[in-house]
């Protein structure tokens, strides 16, 4: 019987030599190739009979799998080294960069835009009227006749076109979109208005535009204590707090009654005010019952419909909920301002992710 | 509306402390704007007296004093031209702060001399200007007492903000009442002698227009003596912030302050004849008070004599028949002026007064004689002399306003439970009459409020009373929803566009509605567009375009060093100003350095191409599906005529444009970089809103993609769109692609010719393509190309 010992030792020998993937080829060639030592074995096998031909196969055969094995690991031995040593090369600087960059969203276009997202979730549609207005939308509709006091509160700009001989004015509040709305739609209504509003007046802490948020409720039984709920929603959510000191107290326009104004707590740290709790109150908006008269100027029964209305500046909502000091830095277009104070695009407020 | 604390006591009996008064004030409605507590203010001022005087030693104007200070003796060094021995002064000892530049008094050495404490002048203690010298007090007052009780500046002074309704409330007896109302105290009535008059007035009036003036009371006084007003006078309106002239006129300002009744006194001998409350004629003028001359119109009312115009009534006085110091007799007026007519005439001769201030708001008629006897009293009082009987003519409406209303009403509107008493005793503690019929409550308004007309005015008065703060929290989430959109399609597609536009690089900018007219008539008529009362000059028209107010932003931007720019604004734009000429535009720019040199870039700059991709790229993502986007030549004239295009989506309207600011234009905003623009016409995109939630069907194809390049000479007039076009016609099955991917100018191509060279992708449904199909339609597209833009191929 013939002893295959031999043939073992030359192959653990040449495979100690492995140095490259060619000298592996040779080790292949050299014991599996057609005319290799393990194959011209093989072909012996013939003429072996019996028993013998039957042990010498399964001797050949295992030791032709081992060489297969070593063929195998020294071959994913040798790549692994190779490409080892090649990424070893491969350096690059990480510290380098290049830049990609998006442009921002105007600070009013984000707070609009989380304005629409609370309100929309209590279902408030967004309705809207023209920057020019008429007279009578802007005034006489809303209970606010042409010689009433309050007319000389708001510093009206006036345009050169006129409606039933009355001037058109620049809207000085956003408070007309009911009329428009109230017009176009029966109760029940829940809108609200966003919107630029325009006053003749210019110094630190007015801007001769602006903008304002409407918001206006009418149905059969909406009252103070739905104008509460409603407004204590929307001030927590926007502010993101859960608490929140609210203080309602009395106030006048033409258009509301009961009117009120509403002011939030907050307290001053440094420089920073921090909105929700405090003993200090900041005025946020104004609000109120919608006047009978109102209702009957768009002829709306105001025996069976009643409702409330409110009016905040969004400049003001925007200023203490992002800490920007200046009234006036909004239509500066000082780039260094919008960069810093603008918001990334894809940054769209939502309930269920984040507001801002 | 300005009040003192004492001022207030002397019509409220109340145990509140100040404190709770001012949160009252604030939760009624009448808002705390601004304290002063003077008396705090001042607490550390003293009487003393100056001991000795002698020069100092090192310093020609300085004075070394002894001042005696009660407790003790101590050295001033004094630099007062006016300081004497044996002087009464007001001293301000070490550690008290000068209220007029919040100085704090320190020991110190002044020129060598050790000096404790100071001095005043009325200029240092803030209450006049008065600064030659420091302030002599009476002889006999006594050393160590307290400076502010002596110039009743012991009080605490009260700003309210009185919102247009309140006309109760500009007077101070007003807001005693409203506190009474609220359980703050008692409402003390003054008492007033009620003073008949010995004799007749011997001037008569006559009113010949009583829809502008339905009253007028008048009362003559003879012998008076126009002093200056005694010190409680005097301190009362200084504590209000109102200089006080002399003792006629200072008591009118009271009155009109303590009891919200505006009067007028006229010297009585510069009256030639009667009184006569008219309408003005047309051109008549008149000099008032106020040392001006204002031109009347027909009908503003006036009161007049029967030669001249002596003022305008509610309004203000005039200066023919104002009192001095010289005046003997004199007619005191106290009247009813209509309150639309005030309001009118104030506007149009631009007046402010207080007098028209609470006339226009609305004044109670039966404080016309009440201010009469009130200020009679005084006059009497303070100037002596004698009165004549009231003399009155006209009507004081004495009827009061009558408003129904129930407790379900009352509760209905606030949104809790008000019971028939609780709302009954609320109204009468504002002096609101009831009587109840079953669920009918009628209630009768006092004279003093002209503000109450209906029940939802009832309502205002029960919560304020009540407290805001009693007003429950509902839940306002609805069970079924009113609105199905909260947006419609217009105002998304707004958002859209301005998150799309700033994800590609553009910063938002939000500029104003107005622009200049200078240089704009070349983006619409500017004479449509005007402001009658612009707020300056270069801010005269509604904007015709976004771009001028955004080319300034560039201007002022790049002279805070910016050379790169992307700046856009989505907003409106106007017609003309008509309501209904606005539009809805968003207008891109992109300018300057688009990629800066680097280790890896070389440096680029903006050209049209960058606003051409982001505008269509923009359409795109607002109209997903089909639809066919072609580009022409025809661009406004704010455009570089050769690099400018507008964008038609399925041939039928014109959306947008993009190109090079016109040079001319540019230079007439004083701007030299190239300005890329894009303008998309957001209310011209036709609608898309989706129908159904499901995509167009995909078919994909498994068999193999082969693409083919080809290279065309053309005139560079023709443009290279057509190319992609008339490759694509030739098997809209099989051409899945068609793409530019070079540009080549060369004068050995020919004069004026360009080469385009195109990458066409094949790809069949059916079968792999075999060479003889791709050479079939290969030559077919070189045919089809070289007919429609007269060109030939290149090999």
């Amino acid at each position: 019987m013939k002893d295959f010992r031999e043939l073992e030792t030359e192959i653990k020998k040449a495979s100690d030599k492995f140095t490259n993937i060619e000298s592996i080829n040779e080790f292949r060639i050299k014991f599996l190739g057609k005319k290799g030592i393990i194959s011209l074995e093989m072909k012996g096998l013939a003429s072996l009979s019996g028993d013998e031909r039957k042990q010498h196969a399964e001797k050949l055969n295992k030791i032709k799998d081992t060489v297969l094995e070593i063929i195998a690991s020294k071959t994913e031995e040798l790549n692994s080294e190779e490409l080892e040593k090649k990424l070893n090369s491969e350096t690059l600087d990480i510290t380098l960069s290049t830049s990609k960059s998006y442009g921002t969203i105007h600070p009013i276009s984000q707070v609009i835009e989380e304005v629409i997202t609370i309100f929309g979730d209590l279902n408030f549609f967004v309705a809207e009227g023209p920057e020019v207005e008429t007279d009578y939308n802007n005034f006489t509709a809303l209970n606010t006749s042409e010689h009433h006091p309050a007319r000389q509160m708001h510093d009206t700009f006036y345009v050169e076109t006129e409606t039933d001989g009355m001037p058109n004015v620049l809207r000085t509040h956003t408070s007309p979109v009911q009329i428009r709305s109230m017009l176009k739609q029966k109760p029940p209504i829940r809108l609200i208005a966003p919107g630029k509003t325009f006053r003749c007046d210019n110094d630190q802490t007015h801007s001769p535009m602006f903008h304002q948020v409407e918001g206006l409720v009418i149905d059969q039984e909406s009252n103070m204590s739905h104008l509460k709920g409603c407004l204590e929603i929307f001030l927590k959510t926007f502010f993101e707090t859960d608490k929140l000191n609210m203080r309602f107290r009395p106030s006048h326009f033409p258009f509301t009654e009961p009117s009120a104004e509403v002011d939030i707590g907050y307290t001053k740290k440094g420089n920073q005010i921090i909105i929700g709790e405090g003993e200090d109150w900041l005025e946020i908006l104004g609000c109120g019952m919608v006047h009978p008269n109102v209702l009957e100027n768009v002829n709306i029964n105001s025996n069976e419909y009643q409702g409330y209305a409110f009016g905040m500046g969004i400049e003001r909502l925007a200023m203490l909920k992002y800490g920007i000091s200046d009234l006036r830095t909004f239509f500066d277009s000082d780039l260094r301002w919008n960069k810093h104070y603008g918001f990334s695009p894809l940054n769209i407020p939502s309930i269920i992710g984040d507001l801002s | 509306m300005r009040f003192s604390y004492s001022w207030l006591t002397e019509h409220l009996k109340t145990n509140a402390n100040f404190e709770e008064i001012e949160k009252k004030l604030t939760s009624i409605g009448l808002e705390v704007e601004d304290i002063q507590d003077t008396g705090k203010a001042y607490q550390d001022f003293i009487v003393g007296q100056v001991l000795e005087e002698k020069k100092h030693p090192n310093a020609d104007k300085l004075k070394l004093c002894k001042v005696d200070i009660g407790k003790e003796k101590v050295d001033v060094v004094c630099g007062a031209p006016n300081v004497e021995k044996g002087m009464k002064v007001v001293y301000a000892p070490v550690g008290s702060t000068i209220p007029v530049n919040q100085m704090k008094i320190k020991a110190a050495k002044i020129r060598g001399v050790e000096s404790y404490g100071m001095m005043c002048s009325e200029y240092e203690l803030g209450i006049s200007n008065e600064h030659d010298g420091i302030i002599r007090l009476e002889e006999k007052e006594t050393i160590g007492r307290s400076f502010s009780e002596i110039y009743g500046l012991n009080d605490i002074v009260i700003e309210i903000g009185i919102t247009p309704n309140r006309q109760d409330c500009l007077g101070v007896k007003g807001i005693a009442r409203d506190l009474a109302s609220a359980g703050m105290g008692e409402l003390l009535e003054r008492k007033i002698s009620g003073e008949k008059g010995s004799f007749k007035s011997p001037i008569k009036i006559e009113i010949q227009d009583n829809k502008i003036c339905s009253a007028f009371a008048g009362r003559y006084f003879r012998n008076v003596k126009n002093t200056e007003s005694p010190e409680w006078l005097k301190n009362k309106l200084k504590s209000i912030g109102l200089r006080p002239i002399s003792a006629l006129v200072d008591i009118t300002n009271f009155v009109m302050y303590d009891e919200n009744r505006p009067l007028h006194v006229y010297d009585a001998d510069k009256i030639d004849g009667k009184i006569i409350v008219r309408s003005a004629n047309d051109g008549e003028s008149f000099l008032a008070l106020d040392e001006k001359d204002y031109h009347l119109k027909n009908g503003m009312c006036v009161i007049a004599d029967e030669k001249k115009v002596l003022g305008l009534g509610g309004i203000m006085g005039g200066e023919s028949t104002g009192c001095s110091t010289e005046t003997k007799n004199v007619l005191l007026e106290s009247a009813l002026f209509d309150e639309i007519n005030t309001a009118k005439t104030g506007r149009n001769l631009s007046i402010l007064s207080d007098a028209r201030y609470r006339f226009e708001r609305g004044i109670d008629p039966n404080s016309t004689l009440k201010g009469i006897d009130l200020a009679t009293q005084l006059i009497l009082e303070i100037c002596g002399g004698e009165c004549s009987e009231v003399e009155l003519a006209g009507n004081i409406k004495e009827n009061k306003n009558e408003v129904s209303t129930s407790s379900g009403y009352i509760s209905r509107r606030l949104g809790f439970e008000v019971s028939d008493k609780e709302l009954i005793s609320i109204l009468s503690s504002l002096g609101i009459e009831t009587s109840q019929t079953g669920d009918v409550i009628k209630c009768l308004i006092p004279s003093w409020r002209q503000d109450i007309h209906g029940e939802a005015d009832i309502s205002e008065e029960v919560i304020r009373i009540k407290g805001y703060e009693n007003i429950p929290t509902s839940n306002i989430r609805l069970k079924s929803k009113i609105n199905k959109n909260i947006l419609n399609y217009a105002q998304k597609k707004l958002m859209k566009a301005r998150h799309f536009i700033a994800s590609i690089e553009y910063d938002e900018l939000v500029t104003f509605s107005f622009t200049d007219s200078k240089n704009c008539e070349v983006f619409g008529d500017i004479n449509k567009l005007k402001i009658v009362n612009p707020i300056s000059e270069d801010l005269d028209i509604l904007r015709p375009n976004l771009l001028p107010n955004l080319l300034q932003a560039i201007k002022k931007n790049k002279n805070r060093n910016f050379d790169s720019f992307s700046i856009f604004e989505i907003g409106s734009q106007y017609r003309s100003t008509s309501p209904e000429d606005q539009l809805n535009v968003a207008c891109g720019i992109k300018s300057g350095i688009k990629t800066e040199k680097s280790w890896k870039n070389i440096q680029t700059e903006f050209d049209i191409y960058d606003v051409k991709q982001d505008l269509t790229s923009l359409i795109d993502y607002l109209m997903p599906g089909n639809k066919k986007i072609s580009v022409s030549n025809d661009c406004p004239s704010w455009y570089h005529p050769g690099r400018s295009g507008s964008i038609k989506i399925n041939n039928s309207v014109i959306a947008g444009y993009f190109g090079e600011l016109h040079p001319r234009v540019a230079s007439q905003f004083k701007i030299k970089n190239k300005i890329n623009i894009f303008e998309l016409y957001l209310d011209e995109l036709p609608n898309t809103e989706k129908k159904t939630t499901n995509k167009p069907v995909l078919n994909l194809s498994d068999f193999q993609i082969v693409t083919r390049d080809f290279a065309f000479v053309i005139d560079k007039k023709v443009k290279s769109e057509e190319i992609v076009t008339s490759a694509f016609k030739v098997d809209k099955e099989l051409i899945r692609n068609v793409e530019i991917f070079d540009l080549f100018e060369d004068d050995n191509l020919g004069k004026d010719k360009k080469s385009i060279a195109i990458k066409v992708t094949l790809q069949s449904n059916e079968k792999t393509l075999a060479e003889n199909d791709i050479s079939e339609i290969s030559s077919k597209i070189i045919e089809s190309v070289e007919k429609s833009t007269s060109g030939t191929v290149r090999s």
